[in-house]
């Protein structure tokens, strides 16, 4: 449903709330017929909602509210207005698809059907199975239950029993032992392959532009947490339409290849006449499907040029105001002035993925939020390596199987087989907080509740000053404190306490 | 804000709201306190969207997220909503 859109003062709106119902005059007629709008105060975001009843062809009328006093078109006969929460303007679907709002516009609201996700579902004779496991008090995982339900129908059921008192006996041998060091037997079981692997970039399947940190250094990004990997790049999967369309993925590609003026078009700048001119490459603007309005529009949001001459392939501006220094920055900047694209993606290529048989497209930068924006996209399986654009755009679970998801691939891209619940307790701890902690002093290790622990990690004196300012009481839970002091550790057989509790009378 | 659910992607796990009447036994199952549930910010992208179809959540509330795992199949995991996440 297609809806209007306005700017507006806060008094405006003041006056409007005060007086509903009224009728409020602006300088805009409405095209269609519109029952809802809405008003926005600062430029990017919608705080109000009006219903309208009515849209009236402007006249003098008494009990007007004036939007402005001149070039009034129209009449709204406004019926209820309410403040709903912020919403931002690129939740709207506008016809001429711009980021700020200045007067008025005509758009219509996302509608994003929200649901919860059932994937997991279990069959009815698994179901079965699990309820006869939990009625005997074993805790049997999904995985093998799935397993189990051929033998239930097999097997007679005194059998069946013993199968399932047999598996969960088997289960519970195999379970870590309480007060086991998991994680120095993670960090370990990481590290030592980590001793193998290579230390360099690869490039990306022959394409030579474009490289993919692999081996150790990508492992070490993963594990720091760091705000921009060295490499950021997606992998975009496409929409049944797009998947198998070679022309339409091409037109997608350089759509998404961020293209700035001077990758199409020579700037020359003519010190004698204070004149640049914007000098267009056929070829490579051809190659890129940039065309003169692409490049005229993109310049039309600069301010303070004046358009000089204007032909076939060169566009000679000038300044408002003549300064040299002027001149040189205004050169710079349009050097940088985008056209077309995505912002930071700065290549893409497609390639036929044998597995899915369609189309799929890879990047070099990587722009989650835009890109699953762009129609053709499949919004539900696109995703970058960068975990901590995943941790902002869909979440920290998500984060945390992008951590799992890179760490294994990384790992088993050279070969390495580490076990996937080392990789799983990495990623469970990173994400513990509610957001991605590197491991490390500025992480995990630097937030440990025990003072000794930590100061025994790194920068002991700044820790121990600070709990000696502070006053803080270390329990001597940990390893670290207990070897600290001579304590047996609270680990294994050393975390048993004895504890007397004097005689019952 | 964009067009597409969070909760559709593949990476995203199962999130639940798990009823207040549930919590109590959630937590006597797991043994543990509030406190020491891993936590959740109020301005993830999947607590967004789990209140367009809950309502406004508050902080204290217990999601239920139903992982996949290579292991064990599936798994439920719990996580705490907090106010802010750091």
């Amino acid at each position: 449903m297609i809806s209007l859109i306005w700017r507006d003062t806060k008094k405006n709106v003041e006056l409007i709330s005060k007086s509903v119902p009224c009728a409020y005059a602006i300088d805009y007629m409405p095209a269609d017929k519109i029952d809802t709008a809405y008003i926005s105060t600062d430029k990017q975001n919608v705080d109000y909602e009006v219903k309208i009843s009515e849209i009236l062809k402007y006249e003098p009328m008494d009990d007007l509210i004036f939007k402005r006093k001149t070039g009034l078109k129209a009449i709204l006969k406004i019926s209820s207005i309410r403040k709903i929460n912020r919403v931002p303007i690129s939740e709207f679907d506008m016809e001429e698809g711009f980021k700020e709002l200045t007067s008025f516009a005509m758009g219509e609201k996302y509608q994003v059907d929200y649901r919860e996700k059932e994937a997991f579902s279990l069959s009815p004779e698994a179901k079965e199975v699990l309820e006869d496991a939990e009625s005997k008090g074993y805790d049997i995982p999904v995985s093998l239950v799935n397993k189990l339900v051929k033998y239930k129908k097999s097997l007679p059921y005194n059998k069946y029993e013993k199968l399932l008192k047999r598996v969960d006996l088997e289960l519970k041998k195999r379970e870590i032992d309480p007060f086991e060091a998991v994680g120095i037997i993670a960090a370990q079981s990481i590290g030592e392959p980590g001793t193998q692997m290579t230390m360099r970039t690869f490039h990306f399947a022959g394409v030579v532009e474009m490289n993919v940190t692999l081996g150790l250094p990508r492992l070490i990004e993963i594990v720091d947490a760091r705000r921009i990997p060295s490499t950021p790049s997606m992998t975009i999967y496409l929409t049944e339409k797009y998947r198998k369309n070679e022309e339409k993925v091409r037109e997608l590609i350089k759509n998404l290849e961020n293209t700035t003026i001077i990758d199409v078009a020579d700037i020359i700048t003519d010190v004698g006449d204070m004149s640049l001119t914007i000098k267009i490459d056929r070829n490579k603007s051809r190659e890129r499907l940039v065309s003169m309005g692409d490049i005229l529009s993109a310049l039309e949001k600069r301010k303070g040029i004046i358009y000089n001459e204007i032909d076939e392939d060169s566009i000679s501006i000038k300044l408002q105001q003549e300064s040299f220094k002027m001149l040189y920055q205004v050169q710079e900047q349009l050097k940088s002035t985008p056209i077309k694209g995505v912002n930071k993606i700065s290549r893409a290529i497609a390639r036929i993925d044998a597995k899915e048989d369609a189309w799929v497209i890879y990047t070099q930068g990587s722009n989650l939020r835009e890109v699953l924006n762009i129609e053709g996209v499949d919004s539900n399986r696109t995703t970058t390596n960068d975990i901590i654009e995943i941790e902002n755009v869909f979440g920290i679970e998500a984060a945390r199987n992008a951590i799992y998801r890179e760490a294994e691939n990384t790992l088993s891209e050279q070969g390495l087989n580490v076990d996937k619940r080392h990789l799983m307790l990495v990623a469970d701890m990173m994400t513990f907080s509610g957001t991605v902690r590197a491991v490390g002093r500025q992480g995990i290790s630097g937030r440990k509740s025990s003072v000794l622990a930590r100061a025994a990690f790194e920068i002991t004196s700044k820790h121990l000053l600070k709990a000696g300012l502070l006053g803080e009481i270390d329990p001597l839970a940990g390893v670290a404190e207990n070897i600290i002091v001579g304590q047996p550790i609270t680990l294994g057989t050393g975390a048993i306490d004895l504890v007397y509790k004097g005689n019952k009378k | 804000m964009s067009k597409f659910n969070v909760l559709e992607h593949e990476i995203v796990p199962e999130h639940h709201l798990v009823p207040v009447e549930e919590e109590e036994s959630v937590l006597t199952k797991l043994n543990v306190t509030k406190d020491d549930l891993p936590k959740i910010g109020i301005n993830d992208p999947t607590i967004k969207a789990l209140e367009e179809i809950h309502g406004k959540l508050v902080p204290g509330r217990i999601v239920k997220i139903i992982r996949k795992s290579p292991t064990a199949g599936y798994y439920e995991y719990y996580r705490i909503i907090v106010k802010s996440v750091m």
